[in-house]
C-alpha cells in the first residue's frame, strides 16, 4: 500500500516530537501500517485547530489501546461515547487488518499504541506544516 | 520540500509554494502546499466570492425560505440555478430568485428603503413563506446599510416571519470559504436555540456540511429513517429554516463536509456538548463504517448492519463491473474542496482508477492534508491553481478524465480530456451505495464515450473516416478484458432507475419502539 508515513527507512527510526527515536525494523513496520489505517479511513484527526487535534487523538487512540488490550471503557458523557465510537472502529479495523496483533501481549500492545499516539501527534500537530492551527477561533 | 513550479508560473514565484507532488518517502511534514491565501495578482483564479460561500453554497439549499441578496442583480444573478441543490418542496429555492438590485443612486442615497420595500414585496407575493435570508454584497456593505435593523423593523410589521441576516459580503475572505465561515458562525450566535422541535425518536442527530446535491441528503436520509434516527435539520441542503434554529436539541452531529461546515458543529460541540462525528458517504467502505458509527453511538448498529449487507449485496456486483472497466484510468481529482479528500482513497481502491493529481480552489491546508494522505505516490496536490495551470498539468499528467468544475471542466473538453462535474454531478446522486454505482457509471460513460472518436478528429486536416462507423464503448472497454470478466454472470452494469429520488419521497419507514415509551409502559405494568 503506498503511503504518507514513511518518513526515513526502518533502521533511522521514526520522528517524535521532533527527534529521531531509534525503533526496530518490526515495530516501524507495524506502526506505519497503524498509521496508514488513520490517515486513508478516518478524519477526526484533522480538526483545525492544533489543541484540538491533540485532544482527540488523547481521546481516540489510548481508548483503542483499551479496547485492544480487552479492557471496559467508560462512556457516560456523550463526549466519551463518541470517543468510544471512534476507538472501537479503529480497534475492529485494526484486529481485522493486522493480524499480527493477536500474537502481542498486552503490555507490548500499549508501548505500540503509544508510539502510535506520539506519532499521529508529531506528524498532525508538532511536526505540521498547516499554518492554521494555531488560529485562536474556530 | 516537493514544491512543484509550473512553467507558466515562473513570473508569479509565489505560486511555487502552492503545488507539491507527493514522493517516496514524503508525509505531511514536508509536503504540503500552502493554502487559503488571499490569490496572487496576476494569477486568475478559479474562485468565487465570500458572498457567493454564504449565499449559493450554503444559505439557498435551505428550501423553504425567500433568500434574498441585497446588491447589485449580478451578484446572485449569475450563479442563479448553476447548482442542482433540489428539495422535495418542488424546488421552491431554485426556482426563485430574489435581488433587490441597487443602483448608482442607491449607492448615493442608501438602499435600506428599498430593501425593506422588496422585503414585504417578496413575503406578499408568497404568502405561503414565512422566513427569510438576507445576504449583504460589496456594494451594500461599502455604503453600510444597516440590514438588520430592517429586518427587525419588517419583524415588527410581520409578527409571523422570521428572517436571518448574514453580513458576508464579497470582499470578506480570500474565496467562498471565508463566506462559508461567515455564514456558520452568524447561523449559530443568531438562530440555533430559538426554535423548540418535536422530538420524535430516542436518536436524534444533525446532518451537517450536506447540501443535497441531486438528491444525496435523501438518499442519506433513508439509511437514517430506516435505522430509526430523527433527522432533526440538515445543514443545509433540503434543511428546513425552522429545524436548523433546533440544532441545539441534537444528541449528535453527524458531518459531511467539514471544509464548509466544521465551524458549526466546532460551536454546538463547545456550546451545547453535542458531539461532532466526521463521516464520508461516498464509496461502500467508507459509507460502511460511518453508518455503523452513527449505528454504535445510538447502540443500533445491528441496525446499520442490516443496511450494509442489504445494500452491498445488492450494488457490489454493478460497482465491481465498473472497476473492471475503468482500472488503470488515471483521474485528476479538481474538486472546490472536501471532495478531493472524500473520494482520494476511496475512487482507487473500489473503482481501480489511478489519482494522478488533486486540487483544490478553496480548501485549507487542513484540507490537502486529508487530501495529501489519501492519494498515491507521484500524485501532483494543487492549492488554487489558475487555469494556465491546469492545462500545463493535463498536457503533463494526460489523465483519462477530470472532475471539476463547469468552469475548469469546458477548458479541460477543449484539449480533449473528458470532465464530470464535481460539484453538481451528471446524473447524481452519487452519494449512498447506488449513488456509487451511478458515479462509477458516469464515469465509464466519459471515458469511453463513442463521441471522442469523432472529437479527436480535426477537420481542417484529418481525413474523416466515412466508410466505417464508431466502435460503441462496450467494444472499447471490453477489448482487454478476460472472457470470465467480460462474460460474468455475477457482474453487471447499472440497472437502477433514471430518477432514484421519487421513490424514496414515496417511502415508509418502520415506526420504532421509542426506549423511553418503552420504559415508562414498563413502570405503568409494574404499577
Ligand atoms: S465579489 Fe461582491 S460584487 Fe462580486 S459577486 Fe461577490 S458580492 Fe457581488
Amino acid at each position: 500500500m503506498d503511503d504518507m508515513t514513511k518518513t526515513a527507512s526502518p533502521t533511522d527510526g521514526i520522528v517524535v516530537g521532533g527527534l529521531a527515536v531509534p525503533i526496530d525494523a518490526v515495530t516501524h513496520d507495524r506502526l506505519e501500517q497503524m498509521v496508514d489505517y488513520i490517515m486513508k479511513y478516518c478524519l477526526w484527526q484533522f480538526n483545525s485547530r492544533g489543541w484540538d487535534r491533540k485532544k482527540q487523538n488523547a481521546g481516540i487512540i489510548p481508548r483503542t489501546a483499551q479496547l485492544l488490550c480487552g479492557e471496559e471503557i467508560a462512556r457516560e458523557t456523550p463526549g466519551d461515547r463518541y470517543y468510544w465510537v471512534e476507538a472501537v472502529s479503529l480497534a475492529e479495523a485494526y484486529r481485522e487488518r493486522l493480524p499480527w496483533l493477536a500474537d502481542m501481549t498486552r503490555e507490548e500492545i500499549k508501548t505500540l499504541l503509544q508510539r502510535l499516539h506520539e506519532r499521529i501527534d508529531y506528524l498532525t500537530v508538532d511536526g505540521s506544516l498547516n499554518e492554521e492551527l494555531t488560529v485562536p477561533h474556530y | 520540500m516537493p514544491y512543484h513550479e509550473f512553467d507558466c508560473s515562473t513570473c508569479i514565484p509565489e505560486r511555487k509554494k502552492h503545488a507539491v507532488v507527493k514522493g517516496p518517502g514524503e508525509d505531511l511534514t514536508s509536503c504540503l502546499p500552502l493554502g487559503y491565501l488571499n490569490t496572487i495578482p496576476g494569477s486568475i483564479s478559479e474562485r468565487g466570492c465570500a458572498y457567493c460561500g454564504a449565499k449559493h453554497v450554503i444559505g439557498t439549499p435551505m428550501k423553504d425560505v425567500i433568500h434574498i441578496s441585497h446588491g447589485p442583480v449580478g451578484c446572485t444573478y449569475d450563479t442563479w440555478q448553476t447548482k442542482r441543490y433540489i428539495s422535495d418542496n418542488n424546488n421552491f429555492q431554485l426556482k426563485y430568485t430574489f435581488a433587490t438590485d441597487v443602483k448608482e443612486k442607491h449607492v448615493v442615497f442608501g438602499a435600506e428603503g428599498m430593501l425593506k420595500q422588496n422585503i414585504l414585496e417578496a413575503f406578499k407575493a408568497f404568502p405561503d413563506i414565512k422566513r427569510m435570508t438576507i445576504y449583504q454584497t460589496c456594494a451594500t456593505a461599502l455604503i453600510g446599510d444597516d440590514i438588520d435593523a430592517v429586518a427587525a423593523e419588517v419583524k415588527e410589521e410581520l409578527p409571523d416571519v422570521d428572517i436571518f441576516v448574514c453580513n458576508s459580503p464579497g470582499f470578506a475572505g480570500p474565496s467562498q470559504s471565508g463566506g462559508h465561515h461567515k455564514i456558520n458562525i452568524a447561523w449559530v450566535n443568531n438562530k440555533v436555540g430559538t426554535f423548540e422541535p418535536e422530538i420524535t425518536s430516542d436518536f436524534v442527530i444533525n446532518y451537517v456540511g450536506e447540501y443535497n446535491i441531486q438528491g444525496d441528503q435523501e438518499v442519506m436520509l433513508d439509511f437514517f429513517k430506516r435505522m430509526g434516527i430523527q433527522v432533526l435539520s440538515t445543514f443545509t441542503g433540503n434543511g428546513t429554516y425552522d429545524g436548523l434554529r433546533s440544532m441545539h436539541r441534537a444528541h449528535l452531529n453527524v458531518l459531511e463536509c467539514a471544509r464548509s461546515a466544521e465551524y458549526i458543529c466546532d460551536e454546538l460541540r463547545v456550546r451545547y456538548g453535542i458531539p461532532r462525528m466526521d463521516i464520508d458517504g461516498f464509496g461502500f467502505e467508507p459509507l460502511s463504517i460511518s453508518l455503523r458509527k452513527v449505528g454504535r453511538f445510538f447502540g443500533i448498529e445491528d441496525r446499520a448492519i442490516k443496511i450494509i449487507e442489504e445494500e452491498t449485496a445488492k450494488w457490489r456486483p454493478q460497482l465491481d463491473w465498473y472497476k473492471e472497466r475503468l482500472r488503470g484510468k488515471k483521474v485528476c481529482l479538481w474538486p472546490g474542496g472536501s471532495k478531493l479528500w472524500h473520494w482520494a482513497h476511496v475512487i482507487q481502491e473500489e473503482m481501480g482508477v489511478e489519482v494522478v493529481s488533486v486540487y483544490t480552489k478553496f480548501g485549507h491546508q487542513g484540507d490537502m492534508e486529508k487530501g495529501v494522505s489519501r492519494c498515491g505516490e507521484g500524485a501532483l496536490a494543487i492549492d488554487d491553481p489558475n487555469e494556465l495551470e491546469g492545462l500545463e498539468a493535463l498536457a503533463k499528467l494526460k489523465p483519462d478524465i477530470i472532475f471539476t468544475g463547469k468552469r475548469p471542466g469546458e477548458v479541460a473538453k477543449k484539449v480533449r480530456v473528458p470532465y464530470l462535474n464535481a460539484h453538481a454531478y451528471h446524473n447524481g446522486p452519487w452519494k449512498g451505495y447506488e449513488g456509487w454505482v451511478r458515479f462509477a457509471r458516469d464515469i465509464y460513460n466519459g471515458i469511453y464515450s463513442p463521441i471522442h472518436q469523432l472529437s479527436a478528429l480535426d477537420i481542417s486536416k484529418d481525413e474523416i473516416p466515412t466508410g466505417r462507423g464508431f466502435l460503441t464503448a462496450r467494444m472499447l472497454s471490453d477489448s482487454s478484458l478476460s472472457d470470465d470478466i467480460r462474460n460474468s454472470q455475477v457482474l453487471k452494469p447499472y440497472d437502477g432507475k433514471f430518477d432514484p429520488i421519487a421513490g424514496l419521497r414515496a417511502k415508509t419507514y418502520p415506526d420504532f419502539e421509542r426506549l423511553a415509551r418503552t420504559a415508562s409502559a414498563a413502570a405503568t405494568a409494574a404499577e
